[in-house]
């Protein structure tokens, strides 16, 4: 019984063990997609949304990219398109954030490659994103690129993907 | 009659205590639950817990690995599949076969991780298979430059587009509300990996 009890203490303390180790060392996975959900939060619009709430959006969601952060877009309706240098990601963020009503974004169906170096990844996922009251939504695969700067995960690149060529 | 193993003496045994009228109801008189609880549980709460939890197993199984359940958004299915409509779509449809023209299927995007499932599609006929090039000419399309019949295609259009080549695993996708424009609807070819199913119904 003695031994019953001390196996089962010792399980319980390797997993508590287990489990810090993966909340102060977390794979860079987890890192990654947790980059990702934190910019749905952020590119997230409420209706209640005022003007300052907005612009400190526009600068949370800049602090996401690198410097030299690439988005590369070709959609239906606003055809194709590259951006290149948080200054016109900004100037772009600023003006759609400030000319919508309200924005929901969120991303689906991510899943998140680390390269041969642990300072990489590529993350896979759908982009659904909703503007206004309008019940339409948009769908959208995406191609983003991080890269591990100074000990954050920023996107170096965003592009879209042509689900049917 | 006993035989030489004692054996059918002893499932006779059984089998009468089992159906020993006078054995059952003093046990199912002493025993007797309460008419709400039996109402609820059953009369034998384990066995009733053992079918919901089998019953929920398979739900979670059949809908989330075998029958997808979907709802149409949008008008590019039009008439055939009409906006907000619910229906299903079957993973294993192409178990044994390849896809067929004429299937509606359903496409993923991105790919989702393991031992999950998609959670936007799109909702397509194939009209392309692997190989063969598409084009439209006056609204028709035409598979190898041979026209193609489509009855489901119920809207007449316009739509013009030089003919696509379709790799060696790619099928081509339309939908088929023609009635769009052109360049509203989204149409082309995909791998075929990216076929998540059939459609149902």
């Amino acid at each position: 019984m003695k031994i019953a009890s001390r196996l089962v203490l010792l399980a319980a303390l390797g997993g508590l063990g287990f489990w810090l180790w993966t909340v102060l060392f977390p794979n860079p996975e987890k890192v990654v997609l947790g980059r990702i959900s934190q910019l749905a939060a952020v590119a997230t619009i409420r209706p209640g949304d005022g003007a300052i709430t907005r612009a400190a959006k526009v600068s949370k969601l800049i602090s996401f990219f690198s410097a030299d952060a690439v988005i590369s877009y070709d959609v239906a309706g606003l055809g194709a398109r590259s951006l290149s240098g948080r200054d016109e990601i900004r100037e772009i963020a600023a003006g759609g954030f400030a000319n919508v009503k309200s924005l929901a974004v969120r991303f689906q169906d991510a899943t998140a490659r680390v390269g041969a170096d642990p300072q990489s990844a590529t993350v896979a996922c759908t982009m659904r994103v909703s503007a206004g009251d309008d019940k339409d939504f948009g769908i959208q695969e995406l191609r983003i690129q991080f890269q591990k700067i100074d000990g954050d995960w920023l996107m170096t690149r965003l592009e879209t993907v042509k689900t049917l060529q | 009659m006993p035989d030489a193993t004692g054996k059918i003496v002893c499932s006779q045994l059984w089998a009468e205590l089992r159906f020993n009228p006078v054995v059952q109801d003093t046990n199912a008189f002493s025993t007797r639950p309460h008419w709400l609880q039996v109402v609820l549980i059953g009369r034998r709460p384990v066995a009733t817990l053992a079918r919901i939890a089998v019953l929920v197993a398979l739900c979670v199984v059949t809908f989330k690995f075998v029958l997808l359940p979907i709802r149409v958004e949008g008008i590019s299915m039009e008439p055939t599949y009409h906006d907000r409509r619910i229906d299903c779509i079957n993973r294993l449809a192409y178990w044994r076969h390849e896809p067929q023209r004429g299937d509606v299927v359903a496409i993923r995007f991105s790919d989702p991780p393991p031992f999950s499932t998609p959670h936007a599609m799109l909702l397509k006929r194939i009209i392309g298979l692997p190989g063969e090039s598409v084009a439209f000419h006056g609204g028709h399309a035409y598979i190898n430059g041979q026209l193609l019949d489509e009855p489901y295609v119920k809207n007449p259009c316009d739509w013009e587009h030089p003919p696509v080549q379709c790799g060696p695993d790619e099928y081509y996708f339309a939908g088929d509300n023609r009635s769009m424009p052109f360049e509203d609807h989204y149409k082309g070819h995909a791998k075929r990996e990216r076929i998540v199913g059939k459609v149902l119904l």
